[in-house]
């Protein structure tokens, strides 16, 4: 167990404690995030379960699976189960073992939340009865291109084995949101995982391909993993990716998710190669517009306020819903941080004055 | 006419002493959890002025709610994509808070004009009540997260210790989430049973620990804990941790639930150490 487990540390988001998701009533969730095996026959040159590395391999059966998952249940440690897996041969025999494990569970009962990492090349009739047991499933894209991906994961095709997979997943979802309706069973959005820094692709070019995937895909979220060098593979001597860029692209992927804006909006905010900086990309995006601000929180459209730095999708609805506005206090009761906000923002006429307006006014 | 509202301190009482305020501005409020408290709460104060007594007698919510906030009074409000409970969980959940008053919550729910004030008001007294279901909210799923109940006798039991008055929410919750077992939440010197009826009893009912004590069931071992640390522990990346991220997802205010949580929370802030006295005894 403790392998298997472990195997699953490197592509865990943003490392902060186990696994961890949202259920629909906007609680924080934990997960038993494990691999069925760590044997694998793919080779993609980052991963700790690499073929050709020499590590010890083990499985766990669908029945101790089961088990584990349900004593941890139980005990509400967790509320449900992340099954990935290392490719037992092909795609097809992994994807049924996973679904044997989900159907045991769902026999047995179970009624948390499973989400399933499905393998390249998951076959249709695989992922249609997957879907039925299933909360959540999705397909790791990891990098941004054919060519990053061909360089990255050799056994697998990009177009075939991924976006053919993505686009499945999005009908599969679609078509079983219908069938189970509303207060049904919980069908997440379709997802997918970028594994940061082992291609060599720009944040640039993953934006805009997440921002492609959002529109063809349905993509809700995307999760990144930074790269970590791993011994005894081809890329042990590369320099892994930094944690604050993992950072700033989840930054970046809520201002396309939350935000309403899109990838060409944000060409500002990257360096001349196309790498983000180690700043607030919404703050950036702010300070490369200086003439749209300070805004009228009075008048403002939705779509301005988002774009004020300390005022989130939250905050800005309820701006709308409240106006008028006389002081910062009522503003700050709204939810919006004040001290980001206040050299973007006018109320009744007053703003914060800057050096430009200092300028102007003596001269 | 000046008028004094005594009200009972339910969802039903709160809302028809709304109702009633706005009709009597300037009425003075008192409450009680029950008619007997009210009547001698009056005797001792020695008022000789017009009482009105409301939600002492079972009245239709859902009706009452329309009337205090109009026809569309159950269309969900939403700011963004955080969904808000509607007025009457609103309430339920304001009303739970350890420092409600709830006099205060009738003022502001007579002040308010539409629904949407509820959650997004700019005066002190309207935000306070926002705060309060937020924070009640947040304890509940606190609890939902960190509580981890053993099995006792057969029975999956939680002790719990919660801030604000959410045993019964927290017990149907684990109810619903293990429906195939009866459940307990045990609070001082009461339990709410959830799933009941495996022992002929009311799906949910309120007794005494020692009256849980006496029912027997089977013993089921439990050595989770032990396999979940070394879960846990599996999870980490020492050099890739963002113990800011960390600490959110497990607030130092959540680590006191329970023993488990309360472990957990001291890896966040200490790390895993990567040397234990099992190791020693292995050299």
């Amino acid at each position: 167990m403790r392998y298997l487990a472990s195997g699953t540390k490197y592509d865990s988001c943003n490392q902060s404690a186990v696994c961890h998701a949202f259920a629909p009533d906007g609680r924080c969730i934990q997960l038993y995030k494990t691999l069925l095996t760590n044997y694998c026959s793919g080779e993609c040159t980052y991963c700790p379960n690499r073929c050709e590395r020499d590590t010890p391999r083990v499985s766990l059966s669908p029945e101790e699976i089961v088990k584990i998952t349900w004593s941890f249940y139980r005990r509400n440690a967790i509320e449900g189960l992340f099954l990935s897996s290392g490719v037992i041969g092909d795609a097809e025999n992994t994807s049924e073992k996973q679904l044997e494990v989900a159907r045991k569970l769902r026999a047995q009962g179970f009624q948390g939340y499973i989400h399933m990492r499905l393998m390249p090349g998951t076959p249709k009739y695989l992922l249609e009865e997957i879907a039925d047991v299933a909360n959540k499933f999705g397909v790791n894209a990891e990098t941004t291109s054919s060519i990053n991906y061909s360089e990255v994961c050799p056994n697998f095709d990009y177009s075939n084995d991924v976006l053919q997979r993505l686009k499945w997943t999005k009908e599969l979802i679609i078509e079983k949101r219908k069938e189970v309706g509303y207060g049904g069973r919980i069908i997440g959005a379709n997802d997918t995982q970028f594994v940061v820094g082992a291609a060599s692709e720009s944040d640039r070019e993953i934006v805009r391909t997440v921002d492609k995937f959002m529109d063809k895909y349905d993509l809700r979220r995307p999760y990144f993993m930074s790269f970590d060098p791993v011994p005894d593979t081809p890329l042990e001597h590369n320099a892994p990716s930094p944690q604050w860029r993992e950072v700033r692209l989840y930054q970046t992927s809520y201002l396309l998710k939350d935000y309403g804006l899109k990838a060409k909006d944000l060409d500002e905010i990257y360096t001349d190669t196309g790498f983000l900086k180690d700043r607030d990309p919404k703050i950036l995006l702010a300070q490369c517009n200086p003439e749209m601000f300070p805004i009228d929180v009075n008048n403002a459209s939705l779509q301005e306020l988002l774009l004020v730095p300390g005022i989130g999708p939250v905050s800005a609805s309820r701006i709308i819903q409240a106006r008028p506005f006389n002081c910062e206090q009522e503003l700050a009761r709204m939810g919006v941080v004040i001290t980001r906000a206040r050299p973007y923002i006018k109320i009744k006429g007053r703003c914060q004055t800057n050096l430009s307006a200092f300028m102007e006014a003596c001269s | 006419m000046f008028l004094i509202i005594g009200f009972r301190t339910t969802v039903e009482g709160v809302l028809l002493a709304c109702l009633k305020l706005r009709q009597l501005p300037d009425a003075h409020l008192m409450y009680a959890e029950g008619l007997e408290e009210l009547r001698r709460m009056i005797d001792f104060a020695g008022v000789e002025r017009d009482i009105e007594l409301v939600g002492f007698e079972p009245a239709p919510i859902t009706d009452l709610a329309e009337s205090a906030f109009g026809k569309h009074w159950d269309r969900h409000v939403s700011f963004s994509r955080r969904k808000e409970p509607d007025p009457i969980h609103y309430i339920d959940l304001v009303l739970r808070h350890a420092n409600c008053e709830p006099s205060e919550l009738v003022r502001t729910l007579s002040s308010s004009e539409n629904v949407t004030s509820l959650y997004s008001g700019k005066t002190q007294l309207q935000k306070r009540c926002y705060r309060y279901m937020r924070e009640v909210s947040l304890s509940y799923h606190r609890l939902c997260m960190f509580a981890r109940p053993s099995f006792v006798k057969g029975i999956l039991t939680a002790d719990i210790k919660p801030e604000h008055r959410i045993e019964d929410m927290f017990c149907r919750w684990l109810a619903k989430k293990n429906p195939d077992l009866p459940v307990a939440v045990v609070h001082g010197d009461k339990a709410w049973i959830g799933n009941g009826d495996f022992f002929g009893l009311d799906r949910f009912v309120v007794v005494t620990p020692s009256f849980l004590g006496d029912l027997a069931a089977i013993k089921i071992s439990d050595e989770v804990e032990q396999l979940w640390d070394v879960y846990y522990d599996s999870q980490m990346i020492d050099s890739r941790r963002n113990k800011k991220q960390a600490k959110k997802f497990q607030p130092k205010a959540a680590s006191s639930v329970s023993g488990m949580s309360m472990k957990d929370r001291y890896k966040v802030e200490r790390g895993i150490s990567p040397c234990k006295l099992g190791d020693f005894f292995e050299m």
